[in-house]
């Protein structure tokens, strides 16, 4: 059974899974209620942590809710793992500052 | 039998354009129709809670304050204390207090309350013979007041009469994709009928100044959020504590939030995609223009709640991602929560459950039921922590020390 990610905008490049996932194990896409199409994690992910959906290029912003939560500090793929080890914020990084 | 959280109120096809509530002098109108008994000071909380407990449908507001407090501080106390015997909820109001309170004496609150033209009595202890004379005086000026509030009929009204109080706590993942969005949606309908919402929480805006800008019907009001965020930087700076080094926090991040901004905008869904009108200091009245206020408060759930309550907000939606007991003892508090394991550990005090969005569930279908909620709440439907007697969160915020 593939995990449910969660998209919030049409324009977000990340999704929320709702449940953890496997490196390698299949994530469904929906959007407002509706289901798409599946998506290889190329990593593990935890419990409601994020996937890539759309390709990111280092310094390009990752959107969620329809905006931007950071900046890609590095060339991100579809399906990788999103977190603090390849966004960083644009206000500023807490453990830096 | 076994233990029902059910999903709250009961989803009508056509959004209620009105509610029912008592109609007050200056043209606010309440959700509820009690006496409140009002502490001026810690001294009096005592005899309030006396005579509360004496007459029925009454209800007292106590707390620590009200002496030895200075300048901008004691200012702020009573401001609050004002702002809760203005609020339309209240439909008689008795303060009381011990002797004479500098700066916070029960006729000067008393002579503010009056201006809304609801009856309000000033009750000093000492003036009034002592504790137990003074018990006997408010509670028989109490139950005449109560004679003729009880006396008195909801009225059909327009939801532009609602002032909606937005609060979330216990944030986690679920808030921003789940409770928060079915907020959302409740304000952004709220506003589009004429009425008004009051969203709060400094804390949680930090990372989202630039969304809450460009909301803002004039530059300036964006301005002041910008201020706002930053003052409240510096105040916990001086503590000796850097709130930006620490956000997001360690259980955020484990939690899934990468950066500020992603907390912060999971947050701010509560305000939907609303105007922002006012941008306004810890527990000041909101003005009448429809749209959407914002309220400089801390993160601390009570105290932010309480100033919501002394804005003047009838109705509030508290959106909690761990679930929570938290009620405001004359504000109505709505708790919500998206999170499955919460809606159970916490279906006690939880009045919605929206946890249905995670089945796939368009957020308007949760935010309808929410919506409804706040209808019938507004109405005369009691909260389950209402219910429970759960009067947890009033809690006044200071900005001064005690002398």
């Amino acid at each position: 059974m593939p995990v449910t990610a969660m998209i919030i905008e049409e324009r977000d490049n990340v999704a929320t899974c709702l449940e953890k996932v496997a490196k390698g194990g299949s994530v469904r896409l929906m959007l407002n209620g509706k289901m798409g199409k599946t998506l290889k994690a190329n990593q593990a992910i935890p419990y409601i942590h994020k996937i890539c959906i759309k390709p990111l290029k280092k310094g390009e912003h990752c959107m969620k809710y329809g905006l931007s939560i950071g900046v890609a500090s590095k060339d991100i793929k579809v399906g990788d793992y999103i977190h603090v080890h390849n966004i960083e914020s644009a206000r500023g990084r807490g453990d830096l500052a | 039998m076994a233990r029902r959280n059910g999903r709250g109120a009961s989803s009508s096809k056509r959004l209620r354009k009105t509610w029912w509530g008592y109609p007050r002098e200056n043209g606010d109108v309440g959700a509820r129709n009690y006496l409140l008994l009002l502490s001026g000071t810690l001294y009096a909380n005592s005899t309030c809670e006396r005579v509360a407990r004496t007459l029925r449908h009454s209800v007292a507001l106590t707390h620590p304050l009200g002496r030895c407090q200075i300048g901008p501080d004691i200012q702020r106390t009573f401001e609050t204390l004002v702002g809760h015997g203005q609020n339309a909820n209240a439909g008689a109001v008795i303060v009381i207090d011990h002797h004479r309170e500098e700066g916070c004496t029960a006729d000067e609150i008393a002579h503010e309350i009056a201006k809304t033209g609801k009856r309000v009595e000033a009750i000093n202890i000492r003036e009034d013979g002592g504790a137990i004379d003074a018990t006997a005086k408010a509670t028989r000026i109490g139950m005449e007041m109560l004679r003729e509030l009880t006396n008195e009929r909801r009225q059909e009204v327009s939801v532009s009469k609602l002032l909606l109080g937005l609060n979330c706590g216990t944030s986690d993942t679920t808030s921003g994709l789940s409770h928060n969005k079915a907020t959302g949606w409740v304000t952004d309908q709220v506003v589009k009928l004429g009425g008004r919402a009051l969203l709060a929480e400094t804390t949680e805006m930090m990372g989202g100044e630039d969304v809450l800008a460009a909301k803002c019907v004039r530059p300036a009001l964006g301005k002041r959020i910008w201020k706002m965020v930053e003052e409240m930087e510096e105040r916990i700076l001086a503590c000796g504590v850097d709130l930006r080094g620490s956000q997001p926090t360690g259980d955020n991040m484990e939690g899934g939030l990468t950066t500020i901004e992603e907390k912060s905008l999971g947050a701010i869904q509560k305000a939907g995609s609303a105007p922002i009108v006012d941008v306004i200091p810890w527990a000041k009245r909101a003005n009448r223009r429809s749209g959407l206020h914002v309220m400089d408060t801390p993160g601390h759930g009570g105290e932010s709640i309480t100033g919501i309550a002394a804005g003047g907000s009838q109705v509030l939606i508290f959106s909690t991602g761990g679930g929570h007991t938290i009620n405001h003892p004359l504000m109505s508090t709505i708790r919500i929560t998206g999170n499955p394991l919460s809606a159970r550990l916490q279906a006690d005090t939880t009045d919605v459950d929206v946890t249905d969005i995670f089945e796939g569930a368009p957020i308007e279908v949760a935010g309808r039921r929410v919506y409804d909620e706040v209808i019938e709440v507004a109405s005369g439907k009691m909260t389950k922590a209402e219910i429970l007697h759960e009067d947890n969160a009033f809690a006044i915020n200071r900005n001064g020390p005690s002398v």
